[in-house]
């Protein structure tokens, strides 16, 4: 499987600016720039758009490996906050925190914890990336 | 710093589907199922968001590359081309290739080709990746 994205930049790295598409049209010369990276300009940046491939793929995994246990979630709410810090004066992604609420009929809360585990080792986003990550999993009802 | 996304799944992973969200709005309750990612219906899926993701960081960081040298990029478009392959069962991100074209007045080939090489190396989202990156530079006229 491929999939595609570009970026085009005009202009300095400080002042300039970026637009990035995605091959399904859901960035679409979607603005980006320094200014929405490091300070609180609006617009997208490279790191939320790690945090959502992270969240996505794991959550798809999770219910996944939860059909291949013979349960089906109501819902999973899954979020990704991703850590960027200076590393000897380089940026760096040094970690991703996932936290998930299942609502998941017949399941215990000991099963949940195993297969959000399970999930969060083995979806191919966790596997793509060199940082910590780590999970807080819970049943809501 | 720190950066969000959050995921939503309801129902199974086959038929059911998911929402994405991240912090700067830029994907809003955006859909995306297991059609979307391994099939051919239209949405977004985590893989394309990874691709953008990294062809946005090598852009900004090859553009503070470029004014580090003392030059002025005029523009810069790299698409970043991901490949997901089943290893062992296991669907893995193996490789993204970047793809970059530039306008900057008075820079020779060669000097661009080390200088994207150099930042294909050490943007941030390239030092988080596992995977094998690699970059085709074209300086145009």
């Amino acid at each position: 499987m491929k999939r595609k994205a570009s970026a085009r930049w005009q202009g300095t790295a400080k002042e300039g600016g970026g637009t990035l598409s995605t091959q399904s049209g859901v960035l679409n010369d979607t603005p980006y720039s320094f200014v929405a990276r490091f300070g609180d300009a609006k617009g997208t940046n490279p790191e939320e758009l790690v945090a959502a491939a992270h969240a996505g793929c794991f959550t798809m995994a999770l219910s996944f490996m939860l059909n291949g246990a013979g349960f089906t979630a109501d819902a999973l709410d899954s979020e990704a906050t991703l850590t960027m810090d200076q590393v000897n004066g380089n940026w760096t992604v040094t970690g991703v925190h996932l936290t998930t609420r299942g609502r998941v009929p017949g399941i215990d809360a000991a099963k949940f914890a195993e297969i959000a585990s399970n999930a969060k080792a083995n979806c191919p986003i966790s596997r793509l990336l060199n940082a910590t990550i780590t999970l807080d999993a819970a049943l809501v009802s | 710093m720190l950066r969000n996304a959050d995921a939503r799944w309801k129902g199974t992973a086959l038929d059911g589907s998911g929402v994405l969200s991240v912090e700067s709005g830029t994907l809003k309750d955006t859909p995306y199922s297991f059609k979307t990612r391994f099939g051919d219906v239209q949405g977004t899926n985590p893989e394309e968001l990874l691709a953008a993701a990294h062809a946005a960081c090598f852009t900004m960081a090859l553009s503070f590359a470029l004014v580090n040298r003392g030059c002025q990029p005029a523009t810069i478009d790299t698409k970043a081309k991901l490949r997901m392959e089943q290893l062992s069962t296991h669907w893995t991100i193996t490789s993204i290739h970047l793809e970059t074209k530039a306008r900057v007045p008075g820079l020779d080939a060669g000097a661009f080709a080390r200088i994207a090489e150099e930042t294909k190396a050490n943007c941030p989202v390239s030092r988080v990746l596992n995977a094998t990156v690699t970059v085709a530079a074209e300086l145009l006229p």
